[in-house]
């Protein structure tokens, strides 16, 4: 409880800092761009990980929130589903030349243990654990051979939102532009799901569904998942 | 001319706390401590909100086989616990994994459910309805059945202005019901506020309480909130307890303490319900292995109690039952809600 209340103490500071120093805004484009073996996410194609696995996926959703250049950043909160959204708006203010793009994947832990939500927060869209509650930050669904569930079903649901084993992860993207730039294109490479900081096996782990250490380790390759095609 | 301003603003302010809910302010009993989070602060409690939570509690269309509601389970009688069933029945026969407590003072805990699993009384009531072992509803077709059914929109309304109907809306109302259940109008209590007192033996229980039970379920809630193990092993249903929502080791079987107020109304006990009597469990803790691992050390000291102990032990547990509370017409089905508290 009282995490959640620094948390939140943390949050309104920014936000009313935020609210001072409001330069022009305009509304930024981010388009999603979902691939494995390089070829575009499909639910219909297979895939072969890294780890010489092969898969097809059924569902791909996470949240995004903070998204912002270098500073400056938008406290709302999306959720992405690779087969429904091709991109999302935010307003955002002009970016500078350089510098980096940068978000959260995850939502932010005051949202978990402050009650009822709504709008992409609503449990209504399945991300939410009514047992162990807080949301799925990011959620992985699909059929492999190689996963030992008796339907060949396997199953991440990343989340967790305190202590050590958080799921939340900063992400920073290094970006060059035009400071009229109002498009941006982001490679979701799902390739970089199963090999990173740690290996997620299909064979050895088909589950995840709990916060914990290999949630949490799982969460540790997020940063390799996304990067900016420059235009 | 300020005179008539007055009058004028008087009027619109009159005008609009008409229409808009009455507030429902929450009592923290004399003597009780505040609740350690106010589970109302992004939810102000209204007669009108807590009037829809309670119709939506009774409501059996809040399962899947329309049957199935809150308070099957959490029966008014028996201060919202399942009376004498070890696991309560959901949907088409099924069974829950652990014992239905009572439903009372929640405002006061920090987590909900016998595992801590719950961190805010809000999203409590999405485990029952989409569990399929509970009422096993989508959320989806839940707020779809309450758009169609004519009593909801107007009742919405009132509790919150307009006739949408959301999730968000459905858990807060729910919590304001639930939130706003306050048992504490045992004698025990007419006691403490010095309009009742004890007769001997249940002075003497009330002593053995205070050397053995009170350091867990402590005074005024009878329980600390915390999590202990009280020697209980692991049920056929492997159920870890606390463990499952920390992965610790060290949290292993260690259960959410019960609160013994109304204890008389909630049989059976403990997690699974595996003790029908408070005989029963009075005599469990004077036989407790102390070897234990899990024990919490608290009990490794052996509890020694005569018969004559036992009995006045259970006199004073029996002064925790609050008739007042298992008779208050607020928390009744039916719309009766006067609140005087
Ligand atoms: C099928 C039986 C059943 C139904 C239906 C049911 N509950 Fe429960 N309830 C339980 C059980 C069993 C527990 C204990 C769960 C646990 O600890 O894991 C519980 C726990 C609770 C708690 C937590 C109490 C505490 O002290 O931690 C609340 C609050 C609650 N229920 C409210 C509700 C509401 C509101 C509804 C309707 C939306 C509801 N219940 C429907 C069986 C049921
Ligand atoms: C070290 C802490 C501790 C002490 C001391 C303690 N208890 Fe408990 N008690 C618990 C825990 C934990 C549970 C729940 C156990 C479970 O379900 O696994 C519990 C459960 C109970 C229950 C079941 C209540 C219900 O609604 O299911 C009763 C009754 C009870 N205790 C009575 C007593 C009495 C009487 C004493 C003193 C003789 C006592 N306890 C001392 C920790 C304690």
């Amino acid at each position: 409880m009282n995490k959640c209340l620094t948390t939140f103490i943390a949050l309104f500071m920014f936000t009313s800092y935020k609210a001072q120093s409001q330069p022009d805004m305009q509304k930024i484009v981010i388009h999603f761009k979902h691939v494995a073996n390089g070829k575009s996410l499909h639910p219909d194609s297979v895939y072969q990980n890294p780890l010489g696995e092969t898969y097809s996926v059924k569902k791909l959703k996470y949240y995004l929130s903070n998204l912002g250049f270098n500073k400056q950043v938008n406290t709302n909160i999306s959720l992405i589903d690779a087969f429904a959204t091709d991109s999302i708006k935010i307003m955002l203010p002009y970016p500078a030349k350089k510098g980096t793009f940068n978000f959260q994947l995850g939502v932010d832990s005051i949202y978990n243990c402050s009650g009822a939500q709504e709008g992409v927060l609503d449990p209504l869209n399945g991300m939410f654990w009514t047992w162990n509650t807080g949301y799925i930050n990011f959620k992985l669904e699909g059929q492999s051979d190689y996963a030992t569930t008796k339907t060949k079903h396997f199953e991440y649901h990343i989340g967790g939102y305190t202590g050590k084993n958080k799921t939340m992860r900063q992400i920073r993207l290094p970006y060059a532009g035009t400071d009229r730039t109002t498009q941006l294109y982001i490679l979701v490479n799902l390739d970089n799901f199963w090999k990173g900081q740690s290996d997620i096996k299909i064979s050895t782990t088909p589950v995840i569904n709990s916060p914990g250490a290999i949630a949490k380790s799982a969460a540790d390759n997020f940063s390799g998942l996304f990067s900016i095609i420059q235009q | 001319m300020a005179g008539i301003l007055f009058l004028v603003l008087l009027f619109f302010t009159g005008a609009y706390e008409k229409y808009g809910p009455t507030p429902l302010p929450f009592v923290v009993p004399k003597g009780w401590p505040q609740p350690p989070t106010n589970i109302f602060a992004s939810n102000p409690s209204t007669r009108e909100g807590f009037l829809l939570g309670k119709t939506l509690f009774y409501d059996g269309n809040l399962s899947r086989d329309s049957i199935t509601s809150c308070a099957s389970c959490h029966q008014y009688f028996a201060a919202f616990s399942t009376f004498e069933h070890s696991f309560s029945h959901g949907i088409e026969n099924r069974f829950t994994q652990r014992n239905a407590p009572g439903l009372f003072n929640l405002a006061w805990k920090t987590s909900y459910h016998w595992d801590g699993g719950v961190n805010h009384l809000e999203v409590q009531a999405l485990g029952p309805i989409t569990d399929t072992n509970e009422m096993g509803e989508t959320l989806d077709n839940l707020l779809l059945k309450l758009r169609n059914n004519p009593q909801y929109p107007p009742l919405f309304k009132a509790a919150f202005g307009d006739t949408a109907i959301t999730t968000k809306r459905l858990l807060k109302a729910l919590a304001q019901f639930t939130g706003n259940l306050v048992s504490a109008g045992s004698k025990y209590d007419q006691v403490k506020n010095g309009k009742d007192s004890f007769l001997p033996y249940e002075q003497k229980g009330y002593e053995i309480y205070k050397q053995y039970c009170s350091s867990c379920h402590s005074e005024p809630l009878f329980t600390n909130d915390k999590f202990s193990n009280n020697g209980l092993g692991l049920n056929k249903l492997n159920d870890l307890g606390r463990k499952r929502i920390t992965g610790l080791s060290r949290d292993s079987l260690q259960f959410k303490i019960p609160s013994l107020r109304n204890l008389k109304l909630t049989p059976p006990y403990m997690h699974d319900g595996s003790m029908g009597y408070i005989t029963q469990v009075i005599n469990y803790y004077t036989v407790i292995d102390s070897s234990l691992p899990q024990l919490d050390p608290i009990l490794k000291k052996p509890i020694r109690l005569s018969e004559r102990n036992k009995a006045e032990l259970l006199a004073f547990l029996f002064t925790l039952t609050d008739t007042s509370f298992t008779k208050n017409k607020n928390y009744a089905p039916g719309e009766h809600i006067i609140f005087r508290h």
